[in-house]
């Protein structure tokens, strides 16, 4: 990617909008882009065999959505530090010491030890980590797997982020709605700030559902971009979205603002609703949120009457100790508005009839339910484990025609908290192999201490890998893997839409590079298993996914999207997919797992005078997805320090400047990173970058590249009072700490840069 | 809520042929799939002035050269 050129717009008029001239000697493939999670449709210009551009999508549907972290991908695969072979580890456990190896002599190795690990311990003795769509050719083969050996434990990133949302809104109404954006006419951001180089599509949707008149509604303690084009802003305490949500609720049910007919013919518990509401009163609701009561009341009103409506994912309320009660409250307030599968609503689109979808593949119906309920963390934590998911399986099939529904493969999923727990020896029974493909599990859920301990406690450690990350660094295997460039991909949309998009292959992968199609065969071949993966290749496997479309793969990849035609109010036919075929705004699963059935507030457990400020994580900065592309120069030009944010009169009241070196401190660990100032922060709030480390940086046990100064999850913690009840999952929207100088070893601080503007949004 | 059943069944059937349109746009082999690809971007286009995604970094985007890239692979030399 050359540096920015001086833009001049006269030179591009409405360049990206001409049908592009076939240039000699590159040919072009349509690819999706998995550089983060959102999987824009893309094109790869190809030159030699490599791909050398990716540019936006000459299809209209998807045009413009492309970011920087797509364009610099050619050169961010083709990076020297690319694991190519696969690796043994020769030393003690974290040494960094390596010897190249065949993937069959890896692959023996592994299957003898693993099967050790069963054979001694029980099936659930093997744990996975991944996040399936990054790797993008998992399509539930490692689940499959695992229900055939009997290891009911795979966790992900998504059991905080999106995967949780979706098991969470089957509670409601059964499935995980999609807005609307081409048709709705208001938007609410909670807390979530698409940009243009952060979830561009997503961005590009917002931009244009506010360009046709749209209302935009942004909740978020930061004054972020979103923010400041919204039609309102409440800028909201860090960790009060629920107690707002209730703000809402009083609001809407007290003027009648609701769908009354709707609530009275498909819902369930709106009495008990009603009380619960009543008891957040608005002058309550002010002090909770901090904010101003008309503001609330006006906002609320702004959802409930300029509808339909929609409230997009957001990941804030995937991460928070309120996070199940405010994921219900999201489907109740798109519930009783009557915004549930209406355009410019949220709809509720079920599986693509045409493909066999990834739950199929996955086939959760083969693990015995003696070994599901030894999923970890399902007895305290049971949301979204098979226990708490049990119920919905007769309504799934009721109405979505299978038993299994895993949705954002957010259905499931073991506790990741319990699941290191049990790694580290202080489980309900030992878990001593663990694989991650990949994902950077170190520096990728809450409690790091604790997830380093458990992978120093086993017996077995295989990673998938494009680079050499921290929790690589930790694995007895590293086997080489493919990248979204090499190989081809059916994307069904996180078995969350009912639209499935497909991707080509355009180049062949560095040295001995695979995907994870050929690492999960690698692996039933190995166990003696290899019915499990009977495909040859990956395209053979997509030919038998899509047989129903009476296409080949060859073929439907040139589509580049196959749709289900679009149906709404699927309910009044088939009810809703809960026990009582209604929108349960009063939870019957909750209530038979224990928990409150109706959504609740925990407040702050009380403030320790220790860690008078509140932290929150997550954020993505534009040049990174999670822990990669660190490796990539451009990327790390843009960001070449992690930053954390403050006001500048909380920076003053902990007495550090722009530019300093600062420490980050909570009862659980530490971390270091520059300040910047904003005064886009409110005052006692520190904005965490998340997933840090510096690939330059020495390798191996006690240094782990950097993680081990800089990687956030240092300061995520999991006890009780940071937990949600009902999922286990950890609070990362106002984690207490304290901001202090780095007084040792003290790189010096660099000069302030006086010119830099610190009136820009805090992203 | 304000919009009228009436006006909700009007846009189930403008969501459909939306969809059929895209479709049809997207596999842009026949003279029905190309006339609905014309007819998409005529209706998606924004006015330079008013279009939100423009943004220098990716529309002056070059990409790179393969031999490049082969030798930076190689770690022979950066690309800058």
């Amino acid at each position: 990617m050359p540096a920015a050129a001086p833009f001049n717009p006269e030179d591009i008029v409405n360049a990206k909008y001409t049908e592009r001239p076939v240039k000699e000697g590159i040919t072009t493939k349509n690819l999706i882009c998995a550089s983060c999670d959102i999987a824009c449709q893309v094109v790869g210009e190809v030159q030699k065999g490599r791909v050398t551009k990716v540019r936006s999508s000459d299809n209209p549907i998807f045009r413009d959505n492309i970011c920087m972290k797509g364009i610099i991908a050619p050169k961010g695969m083709a990076h020297p530090s690319r694991i190519q072979h696969p690796l043994k580890r020769v030393g003690e456990r974290g040494s960094g010491k390596w010897e190249q190896v065949s993937w069959e002599d890896a692959m023996a190795d592994i299957s003898t030890r693993l099967k050790k690990v069963i054979a001694d311990h029980g099936p659930e003795a093997w744990a996975v980590s991944t996040s399936q769509w990054n790797t993008a050719t998992d399509h539930g083969l490692g689940r499959r797997i695992m229900n055939h050996v009997g290891s009911p434990n795979w966790i992900s990133g998504v059991a905080l982020c999106a995967g949780n949302t979706a098991a969470v809104n089957r509670f409601t109404y059964g499935w995980f709605p999609i807005g609307d954006f081409n048709n709705t006419k208001c938007i609410v951001l909670m807390g979530h700030n698409p940009r243009r180089h952060s979830w561009t599509p997503m961005y590009n949707w917002i931009r244009g559902a506010q360009a046709r008149g749209a209302k935009l509604i942004v909740m978020d303690p930061r004054r972020s971009s979103s923010a400041e084009r919204a039609d309102i802003w409440l800028p909201l305490k860090v960790g009060s979205d629920v107690a707002m949500m209730f703000g809402w609720l009083k609001v809407i049910i007290d003027e009648e603002l609701y769908d009354k007919e709707f609530v009275k013919n498909w819902t369930i518990g709106f009495e008990d609703l009603k009380k619960r509401v009543d008891e957040f009163p608005m002058e309550r609701v002010a002090k909770l949120t901090g904010c101003d009561p008309e503001m609330i009341a006006k906002a609320a009103r702004m959802y409930a009457t300029e509808g339909p409506s929609i409230i997009p994912w957001t990941p804030i309320t995937d991460m928070q100790r309120n996070s199940t009660s405010g994921i219900r409250l999201q489907g109740i307030l798109r519930s009783i508005c009557g915004y549930v599968d209406v355009p410019g609503g949220e709809m509720l689109q079920g599986f693509n009839p045409d493909i066999i979808n990834e739950t199929e593949i996955e086939m959760h119906e083969v693990l015995p339910l003696e070994q599901k309920l030894k999923q970890l963390g399902s007895k305290d934590h049971p949301a979204f484990t098979y226990r708490g998911q049990r119920a919905f399986n007769e309504p799934n099939k009721r109405v979505y025609g299978q038993e299994y529904a895993n949705i954002a493969t957010g259905s499931y999923m073991a506790t990741p908290s319990a699941t290191f727990r049990a790694m580290a020896g202080e489980g309900e029974y030992p878990v001593k192999a663990f694989f991650f493909l990949g994902n950077n599990p170190l520096m990728s859920y809450a409690n790091m201490p604790l997830i380093h301990k458990a992978m120093m406690n086993q017996d077995l450690i295989v990673a998938h890998e494009q680079f050499m990350t921290p929790s690589a660094q930790l694995a007895d295997y590293v086997l080489p893997a493919d990248s979204w460039l090499e190989r081809p991909w059916l994307h069904e949309m996180f078995g969350w839409m009912s639209t499935v998009r497909f991707s080509e292959k355009a180049m062949d992968p560095p040295g001995e590079c695979r995907s994870t199609f050929e690492f999960w065969k690698g692996i039933v071949g190995a166990l003696d298993r290899p019915e499990l993966v009977p495909w040859d290749t990956l395209e053979d496997f997509y030919d038998y996914r899509i047989a129903r479309t009476g296409m080949k793969w060859e073929e439907l990849v040139k589509t580049q999207v196959y749709f289900k035609k679009p149906a709404f109010r699927q309910y009044e036919k088939t009810g809703f997919a809960t026990p009582s075929g209604k929108v349960e705004l009063k939870s019957s699963v909750l209530e038979e797992l224990g928990f409150d059935p109706l959504p609740y507030f925990r407040e702050d457990p009380p403030q320790d005078p220790d860690y008078p400020l509140k932290m929150f994580t997550g954020v993505r900065e534009d040049g990174f997805f999670q822990t990669a592309q660190r490796h990539i120069p451009e990327m790390r030009a843009r960001h070449p320090e992690p930053e954390i944010f403050l006001s500048e009169k909380t920076a003053k009241a902990c007495g550090v400047e722009e530019g300093q070196w600062v420490h980050v401190e909570n009862e659980l660990g530490r971390i270091k990173a520059k300040l910047a100032i904003k005064d886009a922060m409110p005052d006692d709030l520190v904005r965490v970058p998340h997933g840090w480390w510096k690939p330059e940086m020495q390798q191996g046990k006690g240094h782990l590249s950097g993680a081990l100064d800089y990687s956030d999850a240092q300061l995520c913690r999991d006890d009780p009072d940071f937990l949600d009840r009902e999922q286990g999952i950890p609070h990362l929207k106002g984690v207490p700490c304290r901001v202090m100088p780095v007084m040792e070893e003290a790189p010096a601080p660099e000069k302030a840069d006086v010119s830099r503007p610190v009136t820009e949004p805090a992203e | 809520m304000s919009t009228t059943d009436k006006d909700i069944r009007k846009m189930e059937r403008s969501v459909r042929l939306m969809t059929w349109m895209a479709a049809r746009s997207s596999r842009n082999q026949t003279f029905i799939d190309r006339l609905c690809r014309k007819l998409v971007e005529r209706a998606t286009v924004v006015a330079p002035e008013d279009d939100f995604m423009r943004d220098p970094l990716i529309d002056n985007d070059q990409g790179f050269d393969p031999d490049e890239l082969d030798r930076y692979q190689r770690g022979e030399q950066a690309i800058g």
